[in-house]
């Protein structure tokens, strides 16, 4: 930028500072199971993303010691759309299991990423 | 970029589905999992809608001998999704030596691979650095001409066996400086070989794929070091031969719509100046900020690039 002024320099900083209805791209928070954690026996996988997600748009899937799991239809929370939740069809036997989910954020970013969690016997 | 109300309007699903896989956004330097944050020394290898500003730089004594702060700012604009443009300047302070604006940079920039399971993404750009344009301290460079390629490689596709290894990424960059004439006034200016890499940690990665992070401040860190050097090839003045350079460790916090680094700033010896110096840069990310007016490529059509997809 050519010799920015002050005054510019500040008007920019205000009205990027006062955007309110902005998105970004979706990146993982927490999850449940836990990233790296062991659980008893879910049954559900819930993302929980900085920002809101397309559902319809998203994919979840998660493959374990006999093969893909079944799971339902990926939806978001009706109070917060941030969170992706999708059920498990099956009880899950005791192994480890890897979750590969890829999300759509409301203005279209693409995000996407891997992680495992262990079922315990 | 839809409105909510048209999104979600019934019967547009299926075209929006296919316009959204095929035509995805492209914010800062993300390919795969992997999100390369904006760094210091070296430029990142993604193409973005960015405003850096403020860039800070300070060195208790430079390669001349002198303490230096500069304070300036870069905006990058996306013409397509994968070429962006950009213009920077800022204003420098020397003591002793005075105050000067520095020349004017532009960039074109275009980001050609992105092979989303390796991490790995490549972009190559031509940068200007008009001489004419600055003032004060800064006046006497001639136009300097710089090709540029830049590629980043995460950790990610390493086996679980490797899981704490996969949060790793590197990034590097090499380009030449050619100054539009050799000798200006009564100084030379060299052809010079540039060439950096930085090692990074990123912990929204470990949180996202390796294992849980409680901490909310922890979990956006990037502990980074750069490295990065110049070496000059052409037109150099007798005594000014050597590689000249700087070793920056740092960390990086990414926020979801902004990033602020801060490294120090080490000489690797006494021609690229004397004593460690601080660097710092705030970074907007626009295309977040403002995804659906200057956030947005001017064209939605992404360019030629390289995915690994058959």
């Amino acid at each position: 930028m050519t010799r920015i002024s002050m005054t510019t320099i500040a008007a920019s900083l205000a009205l990027i500072c006062g955007a309110t209805s902005a998105f970004a791209h979706a990146q993982l928070e927490k999850a449940t199971p836990a990233v790296g954690g062991t659980v008893a026996g879910p049954s559900e996988i819930r993302l929980e993303f900085s920002e809101g997600v397309e559902p319809k748009f998203s994919k979840v899937s998660v493959a374990g010691p006999a093969g893909a799991v079944s799971l339902g239809a990926a939806k978001t929370e009706p109070s917060n759309q941030a969170v992706l939740i999708v059920p498990i069809s099956k009880p899950l036997s005791a192994g480890v299991y890897k979750v590969h989910w890829q999300a759509v954020s409301v203005d279209t970013h693409h995000t996407q990423g891997t992680f495992e969690f262990t079922v315990k016997p | 970029m839809r409105t909510p109300e048209i999104r979600l309007t019934a019967g547009a699903f299926a075209g929006a589905a296919a316009a959204l896989w095929l035509t995805p956004a492209f914010p800062h330097a993300v390919c795969g999992s992997r999100i390369f944050p904006t760094t210091l020394a070296i430029d990142d290898p993604g193409v973005t809608d960015e405003l850096t500003l403020p860039a800070v730089n300070w060195l208790p004594k430079n390669s001349d001998g002198v303490q230096e702060l500069d304070i300036g700012g870069e905006w990058a604009k996306t013409i397509f999704p994968n070429f962006a443009i950009s213009v920077g300047s800022g204003a420098t302070w020397l003591h002793p030596g005075g105050f000067g604006w520095d020349s004017v940079e532009t960039e074109a920039k275009y980001q050609f691979m992105c092979i989303p399971q390796l991490e790995f993404m490549a972009s190559a750009g031509f940068s200007v650095e008009w001489g004419g344009s600055a003032t004060g301290s800064q006046i006497g460079e001639p136009n300097m001409y710089s090709p540029v390629l830049d590629v980043g490689l995460g950790f990610g596709a390493l086996p679980q066996s490797l899981n704490l290894m996969r949060p790793f990424a590197i990034t590097g960059e090499i380009s030449t400086t050619t100054p539009g004439q050799a000798v200006w006034g009564e100084e030379m200016f060299p052809t010079a070989f540039n060439w950096g890499f930085s090692l990074q940690y990123s912990l929204p990665y470990y949180n996202a794929n390796v294992s849980e992070i409680g901490n909310e401040f922890l979990k956006h860190l990037i502990p980074t070091v750069e490295f990065a050097f110049s070496t000059p090839t052409a037109h150099a003045e007798e005594g000014t031969w050597g590689t000249t350079g700087a070793i920056q460790p740092g960390v990086v916090y990414m926020a979801d719509k902004w990033q602020i680094a801060v490294e120090a700033m080490i000489p690797i010896n006494g021609p690229s100046g004397h004593g460690a110096g601080v660097v710092a840069s705030l970074d907007l990310f626009l295309d977040d900020i403002f995804p659906n007016t200057i956030g947005k490529p001017i064209f939605s059509q992404t360019l030629p690039m390289f995915t690994g997809a058959r």
